[in-house]
């Protein structure tokens, strides 16, 4: 076997049967070792871009390694914005490139680039590999680190004289697994008993550390009411009575007000991001503050606990439940007080009854949320219309929202969610996207013709950069600058070049059918939905502002839309 | 820069032991940069498989946040703080 069959190897030995890649010179090999291997589907996109955030939202979707596989030099270059958005949101990744030969590497050979010193500060951990024997120890130790404590891409850069080379060493056995001991909450119980307004704050670790289950238990047998950030949408489930949504930048006023007055955060899985957060000089000023997480360098770093818990969430979650279930918690007016705060602060909507009149990304979103079957995948891109998708979809798993928390990359959502229907062939599958992010990765577009997936496409069209836009309007006095999308192509006649039909809706009575049209095809469809230039998001938090500084204006724009479409 | 500032920074030492490998030095420079902290001074010596890395550094953050991120590197087996690392103001 030589480095590129035992690559594949590899692959063959821990399941792995999804990959997303795009060849060139220096992989070749690998290329060439696929062609007589029938277990492993190579998912050719059509920029590596597009490859590396295919296996983010197929890992984020299904739990499992995203693999993504590119040549050296542009091939590798290419890579890099989707390697660092699962780096960003901590998604299990490999990454494996060709190089120059050996002997070439720092030489300015064709197609050289120091892939290792460029891509450091977005790995896990990252390698390059300079003997063939020590490839088969490499594949396993990335592959264990990428999956293990807190996920992440780690990146093998192979010399393509390597992937010829003949592999004498055997298949390297797999690292073990540390067990998972679970520390002492007996001061955490503790806390909890004596606050009177206790809060769950919950993230993106949840579903990293596969504590979904164990998760929304707790949830459920604490009653405890529940905020999440935009990567923990879903933790609580949607029938939760105690869950307030998303708190921070776009947060609910609900969310951020329990924040505020809350006497105790128990945060799980979440690293207290500043677009959650706001200022932290006046977050949660009345709290003290227990943080449990699997990473420790996260413990402390923006905001002191009081009591901090490093260790695997699945142990910590199950003797909390146990705990609070044998001895429930008794806040009774809290929670009625925090119920109360969802009612009158939760995500508000007009539900514009008038037939005519442009439809409202919220409406919108809300209505498909209603119509699209339950286990629904939502990738979003990034803008006004991923907000919108975080709050007013209701998302019941973790797993069912994908969206580019930590990095915010534009042209996410399309490439995401073609992973993500190849993590399960039978979900549906909806990208939610802006005119904006949506032409990032257009070609793409290619790809789900190639392999017929039924990906349902959504774009949001407001022929602006909305959230650009939206920032220009309020903070910089509505001077707007280079966010004009008024020349946008026909996106209709677009998705029917690709052989994808497409339907265009601009009218509130549109939306049902719009919707209901596009799942029911079999087969991919895209639906073009215009909607206003002035839509904002509310509501919103400065940049840098606390977040008790909402703003929020969400009836002045459903009055401007009470207009008609002409 | 005014030298008065400069001046107060507080200073630490660290020894850091890693395992050698390509752009083991590189990878931890990155992350002493990107959390916040100048090298003053660097000694490194090769003892087998392993780099003993003596640093000093300069730098107003907490200095335990950069020593979690360093100990997370997966190729770091130890970082050990000096005992002068209390915070001192360094001499001017
Ligand atoms: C790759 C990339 N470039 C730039 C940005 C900055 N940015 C954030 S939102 C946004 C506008 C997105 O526009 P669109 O996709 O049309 O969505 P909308 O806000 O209109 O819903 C921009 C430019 C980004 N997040 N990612």
């Amino acid at each position: 076997m030589n480095g590129a069959q035992h690559i594949l190897d590899a692959f063959h030995r821990h399941n792995i049967s999804t990959v997303f890649g795009y060849p060139g010179g220096c992989i070749m090999p690998l290329y060439d070792a696929l062609v007589d291997d029938v277990g492993v589907e190579h998912v050719l996109c059509r920029h590596e871009q597009a490859c590396a955030l295919a296996a983010d939202g197929y890992a984020r979707a299904s739990g499992k390694l995203g693999v993504c596989i590119a040549t050296s030099g542009p091939g590798a270059t290419n890579l890099i914005t989707g390697v660092a958005n699962a780096h960003r949101d901590s998604i299990p990744m490999l990454v494996i490139t060709g190089q120059v030969p050996s002997g070439l590497i720092g030489t300015d050979a064709f197609q050289e680039t120091d892939v290792l010193g460029m891509t450091l500060g977005i790995v896990k951990h990252s390698y390059l590999v300079d003997d063939a024997d020590s490839l088969p120890a490499v594949m396993e130790e990335a592959m264990t680190l990428a999956q293990s404590g807190r996920p992440g891409p780690v990146w093998i850069d192979i010399p393509k004289d390597i992937l010829l080379t003949e592999v004498a060493a055997a298949p390297a056995p797999t690292p073990a697994q540390p067990t998972a001991s679970c520390p002492d909450l007996t001061d955490a119980i503790a806390l909890l008993r004596a606050a009177r307004k206790p809060l769950l704050y919950s993230g993106g670790g949840i579903s990293l550390a596969h504590a979904e289950d164990r998760f929304r238990a707790f949830a459920e047998s604490s009653a405890l009411p529940a905020v999440v950030t935009l990567k923990g949408i879903g933790n609580p489930g949607k029938h939760n009575p105690y869950n307030l949504g998303m708190l921070g930048m776009h947060g609910s006023r609900a969310a951020n007000k329990a924040v505020d007055e809350c006497d105790l955060l128990l945060v799980i899985g979440a690293r207290l991001d500043d677009r959650a957060t706001g200022k932290l000089d006046g977050f949660a000023p009345n709290a003290k503050m227990i943080h449990i997480d699997a990473d420790a360098a996260e413990i402390n770093k923006l905001r002191p606990a009081d009591l901090a818990i490093r260790g695997e969430l699945n142990a910590i979650l199950e003797n909390l439940t146990g705990a609070l279930t044998s001895k429930p918690l008794t806040i009774a007016d809290w929670q009625r007080q925090c119920r109360t705060w969802h009612t009158t602060g939760g995500f508000s909507a007009a539900d514009n009854e008038e037939p005519l009149a442009p439809i409202t990304g919220p409406a919108f979103i809300r209505q498909l949320s209603r119509i699209a079957p339950d286990d629904t995948i939502v990738a979003c891109d990034v803008g006004q219309h991923q907000m919108w998708v975080a709050q007013h979809y209701e998302f019941d798993h973790p797993r069912h929202h994908l969206t580019s928390g930590g990095l915010g990359t534009m042209g996410f959502g399309l490439p995401a969610a073609i992973g993500a229907q190849f993590a399960d062939r039978d979900s549906t599958v909806i990208n939610v996207t802006g005119d904006g992010s949506f032409m990032m990765n257009a070609q793409e577009l290619a790809t789900i013709r190639r392999y017929r997936l039924p990906v349902k496409l959504i774009i949001m069209d407001n022929q602006c950069l909305g959230m650009v836009r939206q920032q220009q309007e309020l903070f910089y006095a509505n001077r707007e600058s280079q966010i004009n999308l008024d020349d946008n192509p026909d996106f209709v006649a677009m998705a029917r070049a690709f052989d994808i039909p497409a339907l265009h809706i601009e009218r509130t009575d549109q939306i049902r059918r719009g919707i209901e049209t596009i799942l029911a095809y079999d087969g991919p469809m895209l639906l073009h939905v215009a909607i206003s230039r002035e839509d904002n998001v509310w509501p919103i938090v400065k940049p840098g502002a606390s977040n008790t500084d909402m703003i929020d204006e969400t009836r002045r724009t459903s009055k401007a839309n009470k207009e008609q479409v002409a | 820069m005014n030298p008065q500032s400069q001046s107060s920074t507080p200073s630490y030492t660290i020894n850091c032991r890693m395992i050698q490998e390509a752009a083991a030095l590189e990878r931890l420079c990155q992350v002493v940069r990107i959390r916040g902290f100048r090298i003053a001074t660097m000694a490194v010596e090769t003892a087998g498989e392993h780099l003993n890395i003596a640093l000093t550094l300069e730098g107003t953050r907490p200095i335990a946040m950069l020593q979690s991120q360093l100990e997370k590197l997966h190729t770091v087996a130890e970082v050990a703080l000096g005992s002068n690392s209390v915070a001192r103001s360094r001499s001017a």
